[in-house]
C-alpha cells in the first residue's frame, strides 16, 4: 500500500504481538484513551490526591455550606470539606474495587480453568457456581458484613467471594472452547503436564476476558461497596465515597445539601462508565478471539 | 448412473447458444482496517445455455468474490467498482437489492459449499424447499406438497415425502447436499452456481453428486459455474476452465487443453502439483516394498486387535449406547517407512491416530511402540513416550497458540524437557526453521500473522524438535492449497529421508497418499478391509469399497488413468 498514512490503523502490523495489535486498535478511537485516560485520572486522585489534601476529620465551623472558593464540593453537617472526603474516598473505593476485582477474577479463572479442563471437576464446580448465582446477594453480604463486623477488609473480602462465580462461569464456557482446540492436543503430545497447558496455553487464551471481567467486577465492587457503606456496614473510621452518601443520609440532608450527595455519585457513575466502556472497548478490539461462546 | 464422460456431445455447439451470463473487465474492492484491497481485477468471461463452467484458484485467488459479485451477495465492505454483469442481455451489476432478489433463486440458483451449515436446524427440509417456490411464485399452497416431493425425488433423495418432513440433522452430508441442490434448482434457473459443492462430503459422497448435478443440470439446459480448488475435478467436470490467481485471471479455455497445454507459468504448477493429475510418485518407490523386504525392517509401532469404544446418548431415545469406532485393527509400521490409513469420516483413522498418540487410550489391545505397550501408558514412561512419538495435526490455524510467537512455539518441546539453555534453545529453533526451509526472520512473528503453509512447516518444526522418531500425520495437507500441499509433502519426504523418521499418514484422499506413502491401510466403519504395498493396492485393488475410492479421483482421459 503506496498510500501516505491517513488512515491511522494502516501501518503494517508485521512483526507485532497479539497483545500489541489488541492495544493499537484499542487506542485507535476517542473512545479508548478518554475511557482509559479517566480511570488514569482516577488512579492518580487515589494515589496523589490524599498527599495534598488534608484528612477530613472533626468539627469544621461552615457547616452546610453550598460549593464556594474555599470548599469547591461545598461542606457536611460537622463542616467537612466534601472534596476532600470525595479524595480520601477515591483511594478506599479504588482500593476496595481493585482487590475485590482481583479477588473474584482469581478465584473465577483458576475454577473455571480447572472445570474446563478436568472433565471430573466440571460437575462438582459447575454446580457451585450455579448454587452461588442463585443466591440473593444484596441481603447475603449484609448478613456476612454484619456478623464479621464492618472493615474494609471484610468489605473488600465479602465483594471479592461473591462476585467470582460469573467469571468462572464464563472463563470456563471460553476454557472449554479452547481446550478443544487441536493445539491443546499438540502440547499433550508433546508431553506438557495439565499444570503448564492450563497456566501457558488456556489462560493466555482467556486472559483479554479476565482483563474485561476484573474491570466490570471493580466496577460492580465500587457499586458494592458504596451500596453497603450507604447502608451503614462500612468502615466508621475510614471515608469512601458510600460513607459521604451515608452521613448525608444521616444528617437527614439527601435532599437539601445536593453537593453532598451530587459529587460523590457523579465520582462513582464516571469510574463506573469508564471502567465498563475501557472493558467493552478492549473485548472488541482483541487480535485473537476464541470462537464459539462469547465474541 | 449416466454418463459423464461425454459432456460436450449435445447440439448445437455450446459457442453458437445463448448467452447467459457474460462479464465484462469486473473489479472488486474491499475497505478493511488496512485501507482499500482489490479483490479481483478484469475479470471477464462467457457463459452459454447448458455450458458447464469451472472456476479454479486457490483459497484468496477471488473465485469467491467473482461468483458473489454476480449473485449481489458481496459483503458489506465489498463493491464493484467498475465492469459489467450482462445476465441475459441486462447489465445486473448496479441493480438495487430489491430487483436482485427477483433473480436470485429465480433465474440464478445457488449449491453453497458447506451443507451443514446452510439449512436452517429448525425448519423441516421440505419447507426450506416449498419456501423458494413459493417466493418466486411457482407453487400455490396448495400444489408445493407435490412439488416439493418431486424435486426432493429428482435430487436423488429417496423416500421424498418422508424426508420432506425431517430436520437437517437427521441427514446425512450427501444428503443435505442433495436437499440443497434441490434448492438450487427448484424454480429451473437459466445459471446455477455451485460454490464448491462437494469440498465438504467424503469422496465417495462427492462422485454421485456431482454425477447427479451435472445430469440434472443437462437435462435442464442450465448453465453452471463451477468453483472449485481442484483442477483434476474441474477439468473432468466442465467445458471451459478458468485459472485465477491473486484477483485475475491467468488463463482460461476448454479444459482438455488448460490440462494438455497449459500457456501460464501458474496453471503450468498447479497441473504439475495436483495430487489427482501427478502421474510420478513423489517419493521414489521403496525397493524393498516389491519383494516384500520392506516387511524385514524393524516394527517401530505394532498395533493388534485394537478396540475402541464410546458411550453415548442416543438421539432418539436418550439411553446410553455402545458405539465401537474403531475394531480388530492390526498393523505394523516398519522403521523409516511410511504407513498410510485411508477412509473416509467415521471410519476410525483418526481415531486410530489419537491412540497411536496415547491422546486415547483403547478398550483393549495391544499399541506397542519399539516393543513396549504404551495402551495405558502413564506418568514417567508416558513422558518418554511423548518424546519419541510427535503429531502434525491438520489445521495449522488451530494446532498453534494463537498467542505464541513461533520462537515460543518451536521451544515449548525443548523447555518442557528443560533441554539446554536460552541461547541453545534459540539456536536449536534457528535449526529447526532451517530444516523446513523457513527465514530465521520468522522467529519474532506470531503464528496468526503466517499464511497456512508457513504454519504447517511450524508444526512440522515443532514435531522435529525432539527429535523424535515416529510422526503421526492427521491429514496433514488436507487444509492446505494444492501448490502448498505439494510443498509439505516434499518437505516430509526430504525429512523422511535425512533423518530417517517413521510416518503413520492418516488422509482421506487417496491421491496424496499414492505420492508418498509406502504401504496402506484402508478402513471402513472402524475396520480394515484393505492393506498392502501402495504399487498393490493401487493396481489391483481387492476391495470393493477401495475400488470404490480410487474411482473417485477425478480422471482425466488423457493422462489420469496412467497412474
Amino acid at each position: 500500500m503506496t498510500t501516505q498514512a491517513i488512515n491511522t490503523a494502516a501501518p503494517s502490523t508485521r512483526g507485532m504481538s497479539p497483545r500489541q495489535r489488541t492495544w493499537r486498535r484499542f487506542f485507535s478511537s476517542p473512545a479508548g484513551y478518554i475511557s482509559l485516560g479517566t480511570l488514569a485520572v482516577f488512579a492518580l486522585i487515589g494515589i496523589f490526591g490524599p498527599m495534598i489534601v488534608p484528612y477530613p476529620s472533626g468539627l469544621g465551623t461552615d457547616i452546610l455550606q453550598p460549593p464556594t472558593a474555599a470548599h469547591p464540593f461545598g461542606t457536611d453537617g460537622l463542616g467537612l470539606d466534601v472534596l476532600a472526603q470525595v479524595v480520601w474516598g477515591t483511594r478506599m473505593s479504588l482500593l476496595v474495587a481493585l482487590f475485590a476485582g482481583l479477588l473474584a477474577v482469581a478465584i473465577g479463572a483458576f475454577l473455571g480453568i480447572v472445570a474446563a479442563y478436568f472433565k471430573k471437576a466440571d460437575a462438582v464446580i459447575t454446580t457451585i457456581t450455579d448454587v452461588m448465582l442463585s443466591l440473593p446477594l444484596l441481603p447475603l453480604m449484609i448478613v456476612v458484613t454484619a456478623m464479621v463486623g464492618p472493615s474494609i477488609v471484610t468489605l473488600t473480602l465479602v465483594i471479592g467471594f461473591f462476585s467470582w462465580p460469573e467469571i468462572c462461569r464464563l472463563i470456563r464456557s471460553n476454557a472449554l472452547v479452547v481446550s478443544g482446540m487441536p493445539f491443546i492436543d499438540g502440547a499433550r503430545a508433546i508431553g506438557a503436564s495439565p499444570l503448564r497447558i492450563m497456566l501457558k496455553e488456556i489462560l493466555p487464551m482467556v486472559s483479554p476476558l479476565l482483563i474485561v471481567n476484573a474491570l466490570l467486577t471493580g466496577a460492580r465492587a465500587v457499586i458494592a461497596e458504596a451500596g453497603l457503606s450507604f447502608l451503614g456496614l462500612g468502615d466508621p473510621d475510614t471515608w469512601s465515597w458510600g460513607r459521604i452518601l451515608q452521613s448525608a443520609q444521616r444528617d437527614g440532608v439527601l435532599v437539601s445539601a445536593w453537593w453532598q450527595t451530587l459529587f460523590p455519585s457523579l465520582m462513582i457513575l464516571l469510574l463506573v462508565l469508564s471502567a465498563t466502556i475501557v472493558g467493552m472497548r478492549f473485548n472488541d478490539s482483541r487480535a485473537v478471539k476464541v470462537k464459539g461462546a462469547l465474541k | 448412473m449416466s454418463d459423464t464422460q461425454n459432456v460436450a456431445e449435445a447440439v448445437p455447439p455450446v459457442s453458437e447458444r445463448e448467452v447467459i451470463l457474460d462479464v465484462r473487465d469486473l473489479a472488486v474492492d474491499f475497505t478493511t482496517e488496512m485501507g482499500r484491497v482489490s479483490g479481483v481485477q478484469g475479470v471477464s468471461f462467457t457463459l452459454h445455455r447448458g455450458e458447464t463452467l469451472a472456476i479454479v484458484g486457490e483459497s484468496g485467488s477471488g473465485k469467491t468474490t467473482t461468483i458473489n459479485a454476480v449473485l449481489g451477495l458481496l459483503p458489506g465492505n465489498g463493491d464493484v467498482t467498475s465492469g459489467e454483469i450482462f445476465f441475459r442481455g441486462t447489465d445486473i451489476a448496479g441493480y438495487s437489492e430489491k430487483a436482485l432478489r427477483g433473480i436470485r433463486g429465480k433465474h440464478i440458483g445457488l449449491v453453497p459449499q458447506d451443507p451443514m451449515s446452510n439449512l436452517n436446524p429448525v425448519m423441516r427440509v421440505g419447507d426450506q424447499l416449498a419456501e423458494v417456490l413459493l417466493a418466486h411464485g411457482k407453487a400455490t399452497r396448495k400444489d408445493v406438497r407435490g412439488k416439493v416431493n418431486e424435486l426432493l425425488a429428482r435430487a436423488g433423495l429417496p423416500d421424498a415425502a418422508t424426508r420432506a418432513r425431517q430436520y437437517p440433522h437427521e441427514f446425512s452430508g450427501g444428503m443435505r447436499q442433495r436437499a440443497l441442490i434441490a434448492i438450487g434448482l427448484a424454480c429451473q434457473p437459466e445459471l446455477l452456481i455451485a460454490d464448491e459443492p462437494t469440498s465438504a462430503l467424503d469422496v465417495t459422497v462427492q462422485r454421485t453428486i456431482l454425477d447427479h448435478l451435472g445430469s440434472l443440470t443437462r437435462d435442464l439446459g442450465t448453465a453452471m459455474i463451477l468453483v472449485t480448488h481442484d483442477l483434476g475435478l474441474a477439468a473432468e467436470r466442465a467445458e471451459t476452465v478458468i485459472v485465477m490467481n491473486k484477483g485475475r485471471i491467468v488463463e482460461q479455455g476448454p479444459s482438455a487443453q488448460i490440462l494438455r497445454d497449459p500457456q501460464h507459468e501458474y496453471t503450468r504448477r498447479l497441473v504439475e502439483s495436483a495430487p489427482s493429475l501427478a502421474s510420478d510418485r513423489m517419493k521414489p518407490i521403496n525397493p524393498g516394498a516389491l519383494t516384500g523386504q520392506i516387511t524385514e525392517m524393524p516394527v517401530i509401532l505394532h498395533v493388534r486387535d485394537l478396540v475402541k469404544e464410546y458411550t453415548v446418548r442416543s438421539h432418539t431415545d436418550g439411553k446410553r449406547k455402545t458405539f465401537t469406532a474403531v475394531t480388530g485393527v492390526n498393523f505394523d509400521l516398519h522403521r523409516g517407512t511410511t504407513l498410510a490409513i485411508v477412509g473416509e469420516s467415521g471410519s476410525g483413522k483418526s481415531t486410530t491416530a489419537r491412540i497411536a498418540l496415547r491422546l486415547e487410550e483403547p478398550t483393549s489391545g495391544l499399541v506397542e511402540f519399539n516393543g513396549t505397550n504404551i495402551a495405558h501408558l502413564r506418568g514417567r514412561g508416558l513422558k518418554t513416550l511423548r518424546k519419541q512419538v510427535q503429531p502434525i495435526f491438520q489445521d495449522p490455524y488451530a494446532s498453534l497458540n494463537p498467542m505464541a510467537s513461533v520462537g515460543e512455539i518451536l521451544e515449548e518441546p525443548l523447555k518442557i524437557y528443560r533441554l539446554g539453555n536460552r541461547a541453545a534453545r534459540r539456536e536449536r529453533a534457528m535449526d529447526l526453521l532451517e530444516m523446513v526451509a523457513l527465514d530465521a526472520s520468522i522467529y519474532d512473528r506470531f503464528a496468526t500473522e503466517l499464511s497456512g503453509g508457513q504454519r504447517q512447516r511450524i508444526a512440522i518444526a515443532r514435531a522435529l524438535a525432539l527429535e523424535p522418531d515416529l510422526i503421526i500425520c492427521d491429514e496433514p495437507v488436507s487444509a492446505l492449497d494444492v501448490l502448498v500441499q505439494a510443498q509439505i509433502l516434499e518437505l516430509l519426504m526430504k525429512l523422511q529421508t535425512e533423518l530417517g523418521l517413521s510416518y503413520l499418514f492418516i488422509s482421506h484422499d487417496l491421491a496424496v497418499v499414492r505420492l508418498i506413502a509406502d504401504q496402506i491401510v484402508v478402513m471402513k466403519a472402524g475396520e480394515i478391509v484393505e492393506r498392502g504395498a501402495v504399487v498393490d493396492v493401487f493396481t489391483s485393488p481387492q476391495h470393493e469399497y477401495t475400488r470404490m475410492l480410487l474411482d473417485s479421483i477425478p480422471h482425466i482421459a488423457s493422462r489420469g488413468t496412467a497412474g
